[in-house]
């Protein structure tokens, strides 16, 4: 054997192995909508997958059909079938203007299902009551708060695996951002003075991480949280924790978490004002003339 | 007070002399624009430059030019992904990259801004202008001198884009500026102003452009040519025209609301005082949704053209054609609402819209099943313009997959606004647009210059780019997949960084694929008289354009043609073959009517521009001047009635003869 022969066989090896690990090295790897962890997102990723194989059904064919008809019917090749003046056939018109139709009749059925089922304003059904967080997106942070239990945190949410959790969504001098945990939930925008709803329920434990999945300024890059899911036994240990430990959130701190900040560290709160995600919705649906309501806190005084 | 009222909040502090990126582009840009000063100086080429070009009402002359700016703020817009690219492939984990995020914030605004308003839509109306009159047996535009004037807006609103880089910031909002981030109060520097007038000046110029064409497209076709008888092209244009005069004026509207807000504290879309922001983003996609379908018909009528002439074969299925042509042109004004289902509307509101996306996926599959068939049984030239044709069959149909998996709005609520989304709409916009519009121009090209492109360049630019663009964007589906958001500036998660990387190194090939682009056009010029068209016809062609010479004469066809079926050309070279052509002695030439040059477009452009300029600054005595210049030059302008010129019987003579004698020549 010559030693070109052998450095094309290490070559290869080399190659297959690479492309083994990998592959193999992805599997564990995979974040977002392709490592799903909640029911919701169990069921999109696997909409996904149906829905890019109906679409197969015709982008296959027409790829094949390209390469082929062009490889065959080049001049070069003196194909004796050339038709010059063929351009109709009611027959292929029709077929082909029904198979798209077939399919998209298929693929919106499923839709029309799908969205209705997965609507994310819709509760999930199970025999707990659900669990309810109230989300405020802050420069460029984000604030939970947890109405029942009256704590907060800030860039880290702790829910309980296997229960329902609701979500109640605004925005407070910041623009418009979207609250996104991609491997439990679906996205939504928040936006100061709306309330946007999201529901949602984790089947695994584990840490997962949130983020604004919509562009809003200099500190988007950093806002994100750790969203951690957990037993419903570590969850009250959690919770009576942050109880005693921490300090509260009283209207001071609350304005300090209005100046913005990037890439803030978690932060714990014992107690809640009253109705403080409410007030927040109120400020700005109350707010009239020309000066925006967190004018002192204004990114531009920074 | 009158300093004030002269340069308003402009002063030497908007020019960022200690940023070496921005100053190093401004000295590049100054050094080229300097240096073509200086050339069109030595060469004496002012007047020539004046009368021939700017003044120029000559569809053909105004085509070129809109080509030229189109490939200019290509570099432009193209350079911004390098700076993009490689800032995500280096900032991983606990790297910052290079560019701080307000640098990096304007990029990406930047890079969607130009690419869409100034690279696609002056491609589209370059390739318009060159073959669209010549297609429908036409002398020229309906209105030549309107003409001149929406190709030097588009012109001004690409120049104030440019000149935020050097004065002042652009905005660093998004390419749409989605309020409240574009209000005063988030964006308070003149980014989002520069936005809003670039775009309102070459918006104007735009919707101009629209009317001319549907005039130009109802009124001025040949004797015969019925609407059932236009070249594929011409269809999609007029249907493309039909969207730019409805959705342009919805843009108009949503940039000036947006401008009272920003000047005035009026609250259209504030979040406080009744405003809503999700009203713009209603109104900007009820333009935007359009919009991308006004990028792609006419490359959809490209394709048609091509596909045709290099299979030798008649167009399959000319009437479903022209009927999915409609549909989509329908369709494309009721799925707005697909590019924010996670606003939070109801399943109900989010299916519907969902369902009317893919439904447009139908008409698009019959388009492309027929341009298959018109492959089939045909005679196939691999020349450049169809290589192009061939990689977008692959390109489109998966960029049409991903379109149709994204319309399902639970898929959505997982992959918008990630690199998923951005993989999608470079996907159709580069392997669609982009793709239709580089084989219009390759197909084209010996019409507006009179010698063809050379082909061995052009096939490697065209490998580099096909190649580069895989590497560049298969890598953002499986980011978006993975929850990776668009528009990031940095990220923690190295995972990520492969296959960011790997996109750079798609994006240096395409960039590669410029270049050659740019060494394809050089070559071509240096050989322009190996490459010359003497037949007029170099693609054994289809349709009027190429019945007459390349390039072709100022008045296009010395006697207006008379058609009896489509694909008039074709009929017609068959019919010589069993007739044999008329002798030049016997044919009768008439004097020609033509349009006079005028400078009125050219200068209320630049009034246009100035004013664009002082309303960005607040310079109210500059913005009264460019104004009242504007009024003035219109008004001046109606006066002027002394617009038409004669061209000899004897000169038209000449010229078809000279034509005659190169084509048997040759």
């Amino acid at each position: 054997m010559n030693l070109c022969n052998f450095i094309r066989i290490v070559k290869l090896t080399a190659m297959i192995e690479l492309i083994i690990l990998t592959l193999t090295g992805c599997q564990s790897k995979f974040f977002g909508m392709l490592s799903p962890q909640g029911i919701i997102t169990h069921v999109e990723r696997q909409l996904f997958f149906d829905t890019t194989a109906l679409m197969l059904i015709v982008v296959l064919p027409v790829i094949i059909m390209s390469f082929t008809f062009v490889y065959h019917y080049q001049v070069a090749h003196r194909i004796k079938e050339y038709k010059p003046n063929w351009s109709h056939s009611t027959f292929l018109e029709i077929l082909w203007w029904w198979i798209p139709c077939v399919i998209i009749i298929v693929l919106a059925i499923l839709t029309w299902r799908k969205t209705h089922e997965l609507d994310p304003y819709k509760p999930i059904l199970s025999n707990q009551p659900p669990f309810f967080v109230q989300v405020i997106a802050l420069p460029w942070k984000w604030l939970f708060i947890y109405p029942q239990q009256n704590i907060a945190t800030i860039n880290y949410l702790e829910i309980p695996v296997g229960q329902s959790v609701t979500f109640s969504i605004t925005a407070d001098n910041v623009p418009m951002s979207a609250f996104f945990i991609p491997q439990l939930s679906s996205q939504i925008y928040s936006m100061a003075g709306m309330r946007t709803q999201l529901n949602l329920l984790a089947s695994q434990t584990g840490d997962f991480q949130g983020m604004s999945a919509l562009y809003n300024g200099d500190g988007f890059s950093d806002m994100h949280f750790i969203t951690h899911v957990a037993s419903q036994q570590e969850m009250q240990q959690w919770i009576s924790q942050v109880k005693k430990s921490a300090h509260p959130l009283t209207n001071l701190t609350y304005q300090n978490l209005l100046q913005p900040t990037i890439a803030d560290n978690p932060q714990y709160f014992s107690m809640t004002p009253d109705n403080l995600f409410e007030n927040v919705l109120l400020i700005y649906r109350n707010t009239f003339g020309t000066k925006h309501p967190r004018e002192q806190y204004s990114m531009s005084n920074q | 007070m009158f300093e004030q009222l002269l340069f308003g909040k402009l002063s030497l502090a908007a020019i960022p002399f200690d940023a070496p990126i921005i100053m190093g582009a401004a000295i590049f840009m100054f050094l080229a624009f300097f240096i073509i000063l200086l050339i069109i100086t030595i060469y004496g080429k002012w007047l020539y430059i004046w009368k021939e070009w700017i003044t120029s009402v000559d569809h053909k002359k105004i085509g070129i030019m809109y080509l030229i700016l189109s490939g200019v703020m290509l570099l432009r817009g193209f350079s911004d992904v390098v700076l993009m690219r490689l800032q995500q492939a280096l900032a991983a984990g606990s790297s910052l990259g290079y560019l701080p995020p307000e640098h990096y914030d304007q990029i990406f605004t930047a890079h969607g801004v130009i690419m869409i308003f100034f690279v696609a839509m002056p491609m589209m109306f370059g390739l318009l202008n060159i073959a669209l009159p010549l297609q429908i047996g036409a002398r020229d535009v309906a209105y030549p001198y309107l003409n001149s004037l929406s190709f030097w807006l588009t012109f001004v609103g690409a120049m104030l884009c440019n000149a935020s880089l050097v004065i002042g910031d652009f905005a660093k909002t998004g390419w749409l500026a989605y309020p409240p981030l574009s209000e005063l109060y988030y964006s308070p520097d003149v980014g989002v102003d520069y936005f809003i007038w670039s775009l309102q000046i070459a918006g104007a110029g735009t919707l101009l452009a629209g009317i001319n064409f549907i005039a130009t497209i109802i009124k001025m076709r040949c004797k015969g040519m019925s609407l059932m008888r236009m070249p594929i092209f011409v269809w999609a244009s007029l249907c493309t025209m039909i969207l730019v005069v409805s959705a342009f004026p919805v843009l108009t509207v949503s940039l000036a609301l947006l401008f009272l807000d920003r000047l005035f504290g009026m609250h259209f879309f504030s979040e406080f005082a009744g405003g809503n922001a999700m009203m713009y983003i209603n109104l900007i996609w009820i333009w935007g949704h359009p919009e991308v379908y006004i990028l792609i018909l006419p490359a959809f009528g490209i394709f048609s053209e091509v596909v045709a002439t290099f299979s030798q074969k008649k167009l399959f299925g000319y009437v479903t054609m022209v009927y999915a042509i409609a549909v989509i042109t329908f369709l494309s004004f009721i799925v707005w609402l697909h590019h924010f289902f996670t606003m939070g509307a109801g399943a109900d509101v989010n299916a519907f819209f969902g369902i009317a996306t893919m439904v447009i996926a139908i008409p698009t599959g019959v388009k492309v099943f027929n341009w298959l068939f018109t492959m089939y049984e045909g005679r196939i030239i691999l020349a450049t313009p169809m290589l192009w044709v061939i990689a977008f069959f692959t390109t489109f149909a998966i960029g049409g997959m991903t379109g149709v998996i994204m319309a399902v709005p639970p898929i959505d609520f997982q992959v918008h606004n990630s690199e998923f989304l951005v993989a999608h709409f470079h996907n159709v916009i580069i392997g669609g647009v982009l793709f239709g519009y580089f084989a219009g121009i390759t197909y084209w090209f010996p019409k507006a210059f009179g010698f063809r492109l050379d082909e061995n360049w052009g096939r490697w630019a065209f490998a580099f780019w096909i190649v580069g663009f895989f590497f560049a964007f298969m890598p953002l589906y499986i980011l978006g997949l993975n929850g990776f958001m668009r528009r990031m500036e940095h990220y923690s998660n190295i995972m990520f960084q492969p296959y960011l990387i790997t996109a750079a190194i798609g994006a240096t090939m395409i960039l590669i694929g410029i270049f050659l682009q740019i060494g394809q056009l050089i070559v071509s010029i240096k050989n322009r008289h190996a490459l010359r068209d003497y037949s007029g016809d170099p693609w054994n062609g289809r349709t009027l354009e190429w019945s007459v010479a390349s390039p072709a004469p100022i008045y296009n066809f010395s006697e207006l043609p008379v058609v009896n079926e489509r694909d008039a050309f074709w009929e017609k070279k068959e019919r010589h073959i069993a007739e044999g052509r008329i002798h030049p002695k016997n044919i009768h030439f008439h004097p020609i009517h033509l349009p006079k040059n005028t400078a009125a477009g050219f200068i209320i452009a630049m009034f246009a521009g100035i004013a664009g300029f002082a309303l960005i600054w607040h310079m109210w005595i500059p913005g009264i001047i460019g104004f009242c210049g504007m009024l003035v030059t219109i008004i001046a302008r109606t006066f002027d009635t002394n617009i038409e010129y004669t061209i000899s019987k004897e000169e038209v003579r000449k010229i078809e003869l000279a034509h005659l004698k190169e084509m048997i020549n040759a």
